[in-house]
């Protein structure tokens, strides 16, 4: 939390009986004055300028500011949050705002000497820097002129990326990176964009579906800003190594053959069923979002099994009123 | 048209109203959900839409500015807005005149500082036009960036107020105050469109383009300021009522 501010020189206590006896010796407040002031918080929504407390007590936070001498005011429309001291306001829609750790998936809008510019649907576009990829030909490989060089080679305008955000710069842009094998182009798929709210940050960002009916696996990567990549599941193939441990791969060799194809541009063959399996995850993803409700890895799987149902029982297609129809079934279920 | 019949001896304007009735001010939040925020605002025959996208990386290097966002404002009339179809281009002085009050008046509404290097563009679409266009315009646009999440000291609520004046007889009254103007009124009277922000009634924008005598300025501003103020809760009552309806949903949904 870089960007609180305390309240500039908190006004002093009126010097009232009841806050000398419950102040201890170096003058912090105990916690029974802040709990007769918790109740006078507001509950429900707050707007714009709306004052939420005078109490000098409180630290203000993202979504308020300071109205002088210590009134603090809401600045967006959200729910009150209470982090210890800290009073700050969420907003119940906005831009996406990265956090370090984030996965997220972006587009590469800009291409420059030593770095990328990626849109993440933020307020400003990341930067993904050449020293924060996976070189290929080995992890440990050191970055070269030559890399420089070819800097489109790896990725270039248009490219989608699934990266996760490494660092805040000091005006709160992103910086990513993808060194890891989960991380990278992204290939054989469609995206989706739904609002930043609708993916809640959680430990697993990657689903499975089973495709029915012939069709193969589906992979769906859900980033926090909101974009959700489906595809047809990555299958690393991993050749046998020549004259090596029978079966075993060592770690460094598994990254080289996997860099092969890291940076490829050519989509694989994607049958028919899988394809129409991706289409109708992609409709589950945009109906829930539409509909208010957050997508997660469970509510993704139960809304995807009932849309196959619902084909199956001859209601195809997830627009309008079906869709609400799956939903109001996810609910239940 | 004479003055006289803007105001009838009853006290009765030409559609009907007296002098402090605002038109019936209808406002729905989120219109189009594919945007960051939108709003649409309908007050008597006066119609706009606003939408909002941002605050995002500047669409020019030049409108960067390092230490807080860049607000452009994009205002269009629609070529049936008005009674004869015509179209206006974007170079048109009034339009650009409307363009750089509205910028100017969020540039201080909204707290730029927050996100520095960045844009937010407000795209604002006359689709009737009845009089106060640029009250409404400023009215759609603080709805719309509030549904954006943007954080902004305060609302920002506008209003017009057009100024009748007397017959010049004895005894008789100076003048009227009509409040909320429509399209025949406006083309006739001194209007003043005044923006406040916040509860405090603090005014962020007056705009006077035609001549009002001096004493009646100091009425119109205090029956503007009163009557911005009504405007703005019934904005918070429709963005309470918004909210509430967006909370709900997610609360179902987790």
């Amino acid at each position: 939390m870089l960007s609180i501010s305390l309240p500039s020189a908190a006004p002093p206590l009126p010097p009232s009986s009841h806050h000398r006896a419950s102040s201890d010796p170096d003058g912090d407040i105990t916690m029974s004055a802040s709990a007769d002031d918790l109740d006078h918080l507001p509950t429900t929504l707050v707007t714009p300028g709306e004052p939420l407390t005078t109490s000098p007590q409180w630290m203000r936070g993202h979504g308020t500011y300071l109205t002088p001498p210590s009134t603090i005011t809401s600045s967006v429309l959200g729910h009150i949050t209470k982090t210890n001291k800290l009073l700050s306001v969420t907003p119940l829609h906005s831009r996406y705002t990265p956090e370090i750790g984030d996965l997220v998936i972006g587009r590469i809008s800009e291409v420059q000497a030593k770095r990328w510019k990626v849109d993440i649907g933020s307020h400003q576009h990341a930067a993904l820097l050449l020293s924060s990829i996976n070189l290929p030909g080995g992890i440990l490989r050191k970055r070269t002129s030559t890399d420089e060089l070819q800097i489109r080679t790896f990725f270039s305008e248009g490219d989608l990326l699934v990266a996760e955000v490494q660092s805040l710069f000091q005006d709160g842009s992103a910086s990513l990176h993808t060194r890891s094998l989960k991380y990278g182009k992204l290939r054989n798929g469609m995206l989706v964009v739904v609002p930043s709210a609708m993916v809640p940050r959680s430990k697993n960002h990657t689903v499975v579906l089973k495709g029915g009916a012939g069709a193969g696996e589906v992979e769906v990567v859900l980033g926090v800003n909101g974009f959700v990549w489906i595809a047809k599941k990555r299958v690393v193939e991993v050749k046998k190594p020549e004259g090596g441990v029978q079966g075993m791969v060592s770690i460094t060799r598994l990254e080289e053959e996997a860099s092969m194809a890291l940076y490829s541009n050519e989509n694989d063959e994607v049958d028919e069923a899988t394809r129409k399996e991706i289409a109708r995850v992609a409709g589950v993803v945009r109906v829930l979002a539409r509909e208010g409700v957050r997508v997660e890895e469970e509510v993704l799987k139960i809304g995807y099994k009932i849309a196959v149902e619902m084909a199956e029982e001859g209601d195809e297609g997830l627009e309008g009123e079906r869709g609400r129809r799956m939903v109001e079934r996810v609910l239940g279920s | 048209m004479p003055r006289e019949e803007l105001l009838s001896p009853e006290g009765l304007r030409l559609d009907g109203r007296r002098w402090n009735n605002l038109r019936t001010l209808k406002l729905s939040l989120r219109t189009h959900p594919t945007s960051s925020g939108s709003a649409l605002l309908t007050s008597g025959h006066t119609s706009i839409l606003c939408l909002i996208h941002g605050p995002s990386e500047p669409s020019l290097r030049s409108k960067q500015q390092h230490d807080r966002c860049t607000i452009t404002v994009d205002l269009t009339y629609a070529p049936f807005s008005g009674t004869d179809r015509k179209r206006r281009n974007r170079t048109d002085k009034r339009i650009s005149e409307l363009r750089s009050v509205i910028q100017r008046t969020f540039s201080r509404a909204v707290m730029t500082h927050l996100h520095p290097r960045s844009e937010i563009t407000i795209t604002l679409l006359v689709l009737s036009q009845d009089g106060g266009v640029l009250a409404g315009c400023i009215n759609a646009a603080t709805l719309a960036l509030i549904d954006a999440g943007v954080p902004m000291w305060g609302y920002v609520a506008a209003v017009t107020v057009g100024w009748v004046p007397g017959q010049g007889g004895e005894g008789e009254e100076e003048g009227t105050p009509v409040l909320d103007v429509n399209n025949a009124e406006e083309g006739e009277l001194g209007v003043l469109t005044l923006a406040t922000m916040g509860d405090k009634g603090r005014v962020i924008l007056g705009m006077l383009e035609s001549r009002v005598r001096l004493e009646a300025v100091e009425g119109l501003m205090a029956v503007a300021v009163d009557s911005a103020g009504k405007v703005k809760d019934m904005m918070d009552e429709e963005v309470r009522r918004h909210g509430e309806a967006i909370a709900r949903a997610a609360g179902v949904g987790s």
